[in-house]
């Protein structure tokens, strides 16, 4: 350490004159200096220690009152996900009961414009229109240039589209992701599955809404976060409903109908595995609904479900249940069946003249109006009204669709004598295919009411006792009867023991009376009868098979051969085993010994 | 004055130095410390092997430490300072070098039975460096922009060092403890003023820096700012910590649950529950009062320093003295802070009551510098 000592040199020189020591007055200036410099440093270390504290002192009181303030507060535990920043995406799978996608998502694009940021907009605007030739290209120009600072341009894009419209540069057409449903499976299942599009839209995502269909039904559930992206399984088979829509859509064109449907239900869960009426649609491309005209004959109509018909003959099947399990009647009892049967000032005909009489079993095989006619009288009105309520002919059916409401059977206004008669063969009661397919599936299960559902269950449905056991075998048997020798002949495919009903009903006429030349015609099945499974309704609007001399409409020649081809070819599918015939036994040859 | 030019005769010697120990400073710090076994006993479930029982030898040998410091006399500490200073400084070298790495830092080395955490130590020797580089400089030159320099650089080598481990908590505490001691010395506010500038415009470029090639601090760290300025944002990720830590700060409430039935602690919910967030259990277990108890202790300590220093005519000693306290003052107060909410987390521990072992010994040692310029003061 070197210090530059500062030598008072005139006091110095004084002092030398007179002989005196100058190093005492040097070491005097030093703690003279150094005494200054102590009280200098010290006053400015003292404000600096001041200030030092006073920033420490505010520390500390930020700190304590921090702690006060947390002290004080109440603790919530943490929410995750802030809500409302951004409208819920990712709308949950609908799969098939093998877990096969039947709707799922896909990341696409929507285009929009902000025409304050844009270069060219007359430029883009041809552009656009060129690659989108369903744009205008002068609305656009016209848009581009006026005021607005935001519209949309295309809701979805393809990536190739996008590349193309990116490849036009300009900073005012934008890209926002949004996610849209897909139905890979086209047109397959697409009146139970319905359809979406979208809901509020915002340019980052947009909210996915089912329009109809589950889709419809569970949008809340679909769209509920809570379920962790589980899909929802429906009841359908995939590949069976394909099939079933195959053979069905070949059936319609061979019988020249103008529409069809088909439902292919298990009797003892009620699960629908198929589902279909044609004409159909594609869910990926919805059509708009029809503003004129019958919105019965839309795509959009599903036939299974909203459309009530007079099912005809099928219902003959009940009448009899009922006396049956009454008591009123066995299968061997004779019953009237003079023709023609004249109640007041109507009259009742058969399509064949059977004679005077036949058995119960047979008025079911032959399909005889007048024998089901007398039946229905032994039951009466009242009786009858409560068997066909049991059955759930009377009110929309339960199934998970949001159009099932809407399939609300039609009743006469008053259930007079003459409607007891003609509903029990199926005039003066219309009801959809559906409605027929759970009263069916209730008969041949054992008789306990079934409800149809759309939704994998896989458990047998503990509906109330409808009939009994026996007179359920005894209504198998003679639905059996109908195949191996009545009406529906054609209905027979070897190894699966097919039971079943034909029915053909006049179609009524808007005006009033029923046409001449229309039917439809309907073949309920069940199969196989040993042990039933499960029930297939088939009906077509409009048939008429003209490979003979004459157009026959009958269901005997239209919907019955439909439905025994959705048999021969869906049973495999369904895991069904063929029953092989009972091999005579073999001759048993002794040998002596 | 310097020591040199002052009657070495008036410093007590020998035993006699025991009479003249800071007493008050030394009851507070072992205060503090057996508050924190308290706290690492209940941290623990009951359970004293855990953590208490290593920390309370630790204390011992921390205790035994300061007092050896403390009877050593402040002028040999003055000057070994440089020596001190530069030791730690081949240590952080060391550690960049062959240290061990943990919880995704370089900081410890590993000499045989002890496990070293030379960033510790580097914050007292750099304190030590400034309070001598002060005492030699000519009052008249301190706020000379060269000699103003020569400090900066010997804080930045270091810092840097440190930040490359990486430990933003020690950087920010070297870099505060040594512009401490700078304030003390009278550096001219305008230094003061200009660096607070800089301060801003660097955390502006870092943030700006987010993201591009040249990024300047780790992604955790922007995470960690992130969560700071939203902890709801992420309150199972990155900003558990936070929100736990509030919250039982909340649940405490004014007088606390009891000793020993802290909820949010004892059930795991908190990370780190022994080392940082150790506030958090005291806050919970005996709440604000509690924790503002800590507050006042610390801010004590602080207090006794900050006197003994004013009333310390020597300047090394003082400027020691005031050094050792901001330091000590920073580590609470950035815990603190950082667990209140206040400052986004940056891994400082709770100084004498977190479970560490470094740390212990050489706080208590850095107060036994205290202790010998109080000892060894010029009367």
């Amino acid at each position: 350490m070197t210090r530059i000592p500062l030598r008072p040199l005139a006091r110095i020189l004084s002092a030398r004159a007179k002989g005196e020591n100058p190093d005492v007055i040097e070491r005097e200036n030093i703690r003279q200096r150094h005494e200054e410099m102590r009280d200098r440093s010290r006053a400015m270390a003292e404000g600096r220690l001041l200030l030092l504290c006073g920033a420490f002192l505010a520390v500390f009181g930020v700190v304590a009152a921090q702690m006060g303030f947390l002290a004080a507060s109440e603790p919530a535990e943490p929410v995750s996900a802030q809500s409302g920043s951004a409208i819920v995406a990712q709308r949950a799978d609908i799969v098939d009961r093998e877990g096969r996608i039947l709707a799922t998502n896909l990341v696409t694009h929507s285009l929009y414009a902000q025409p304050p940021q844009m270069v060219d907009p007359v430029g883009s605007a041809e552009k656009l229109a060129a690659i989108f030739p369903d744009l205008d290209a002068e609305r656009l120009k016209k848009d581009f240039t006026g005021k607005r600072k935001f519209l949309w341009v295309k809701k979805k894009i393809s990536p190739e589209q996008m590349q193309l419209v990116h490849e036009i540069g300009d900073p005012g057409l934008l890209f926002g992701p949004r996610e849209m449903r897909l139905y890979p499976n086209g047109a397959i299942a697409s009146h139970v599955l319905g359809g979406a599009s979208f809901g509020r839209e915002g340019v980052r995502s947009a909210e996915v809404v089912g329009t109809a269909g589950v889709e419809k039904t569970f949008d809340t559930w679909l769209r509920d976060p809570a379920n962790g992206g589980a899909p929802l399984q429906l009841s359908l088979d995939l590949t069976v409903q394909s099939t079933v829509e195959d053979v069905l859509y070949g059936g319609m064109k061979l019988m020249n109908a103008k529409a069809a449907s088909a439902i292919l239900m298990d009797v003892h869960t009620g699960e629908v595995v198929a589902m279909a009426s044609l004409p159909d649609f594609d869910p990926n491309t919805r059509p708009a609904p029809l503003l004129k005209g019958n919105p019965g004959d839309s795509p959009l109509f599903n036939r299974a479900v909203q459309g009530v018909y007079e099912l005809g003959s099928t219902f003959k099947v009940f009448a009899v249940a009922q006396a049956l399990e009454l008591g009123l009647v066995n299968p061997d009892t004779l019953v009237d069946t003079q023709s023609p049967m004249v109640w007041g000032k109507y009259r009742i005909r058969d399509f064949h003249n059977y004679g005077k009489q036949l058995t119960v079993s047979d008025v079911i095989v032959k399909s005889s109006n007048i024998g089901t006619a007398h039946i229905a009288l032994m039951l009466g009105g009242e009786r009858q009204q409560q068997f066909l309520k049991s059955l759930g002919l009377f009110d929309p059916t339960a199934v998970e669709l949001a159009e099932a409401p809407t399939g609300r059977p039609l009743l006469p206004k008053r259930w007079s004598e003459i409607s007891t008669m003609t509903i029990s063969y199926g005039h003066g009661l219309s009801a959809s295919p559906l409605h027929l397919a759970a009263a069916y599936a209730t008969i041949a299960n054992g008789g306990t009411r079934i409800t149809p559902t759309l939704l994998k269950t896989d458990r047998r449905q503990e509906g109330e006792r409808v009939i009994s056991e026996g007179t359920s075998r005894e209504i198998l048997d003679m639905m059996r009867a109908v195949v191996s020798r009545g009406t529906a002949s054609f209905g027979e495919v070897q190894g699966y023991s097919v039971g079943g009903k034909t029915g053909t009903a006049d179609k009524a006429k808007p005006t009033g009376g029923y046409y001449k030349d229309k039917v439809i015609a309907t073949f309920a099945s069940v199969f196989p009868t040993t042990a039933p499974k499960y029930v297939l309704i088939v009906s077509l609007d409009e048939p008429v098979e003209t490979s003979g001399d004459e157009p026959r409409r009958t269901a005997g020649w239209t919907a019955v051969p439909v439905g025994a081809e959705i048999i021969r070819r869906a049973a495999p599918l369904l895991g069904l085993r063929p029953e092989l015939e009972q091999l005579s036994q073999a001759e048993v040859i002794r040998v002596r010994n | 004055m310097s020591y040199l030019e002052y009657n070495v005769k008036t410093v007590p010697s020998g035993l006699r130095k025991v009479l003249f120990v800071n007493w008050p400073l030394a009851l507070l710090l072992a205060a503090v410390a057996c508050l924190g076994f308290l706290m690492l006993y209940s941290v623990a479930g009951g359970r004293l092997e855990v953590w208490a029982e290593p920390q309370m030898k630790r204390f011992v040998v921390g205790m035994l430490a300061m007092f050896i410091v403390g009877f050593i006399p402040i002028w040999f500490w003055r000057n070994v300072s440089a020596v001190v200073y530069l030791g730690a400084l081949v240590l952080l070298v060391a550690v960049e070098l062959f240290g061990d790495v943990g919880k995704g830092a370089q900081r410890w080395l590993d000499l045989g039975p002890i496990r070293l955490q030379p960033s510790e130590m580097m914050k007292i020797a750099l304190v030590m460096f400034l309070a001598a580089y002060y005492d030699w400089l000519d009052v008249k030159k301190v706020s000379r922009p060269l000699w103003v320099l020569i400090p900066l650089i010997f804080i930045l080598v270091p810092t840097f060092l440190v930040l490359k481990q990486p430990d933003l908590g020690t950087a920010i505490l070297l870099v505060a403890g040594g512009g401490i001691v700078m304030f003390a010395a009278g550096v001219s506010l305008w230094y003061f003023g200009t660096v607070l500038a800089l301060v801003v415009a660097l955390v502006f470029a870092v943030f700006e820096s987010r993201g591009t090639d040249w990024q300047l601090i780790e992604d955790y760290q922007f995470k960690r700012i992130d969560t700071f300025l939203d902890p709801g944002s992420d309150p199972l990720g990155a900003g558990y910590n936070i929100t736990q830590a509030q919250i039982a700060l909340g649940s405490g409430g004014w007088a606390g649950k009891g000793y020993m039935q802290g909820t949010q602690s004892r059930l795991n919910f908190l990370p780190e529950k022994h080392t940082d967030f150790i506030f958090t259990t005291l806050a919970e277990e005996f709440g604000f009062v509690g924790a503002f108890s800590l507050l006042i202790l610390y801010a004590l300590i602080v207090g006794f320093c900050i006197f003994s220093g004013l009333t310390n005519r020597d300047r090394y000693a003082s400027l020691l003295t005031y050094g050792i306290a901001g330091t000590f003052f920073l580590f609470f107060m950035v815990n603190m802070s950082m667990v209140t909410g206040l400052m986004p987390v940056v891994g400082v521990p709770l100084p004498l009551v977190s479970y560490g072992g470094t740390a212990m010994i050489v706080l208590l040692a850095a107060f036994g510098l205290v202790q010998s310029a109080h000892i060894h003061r010029p009367r």
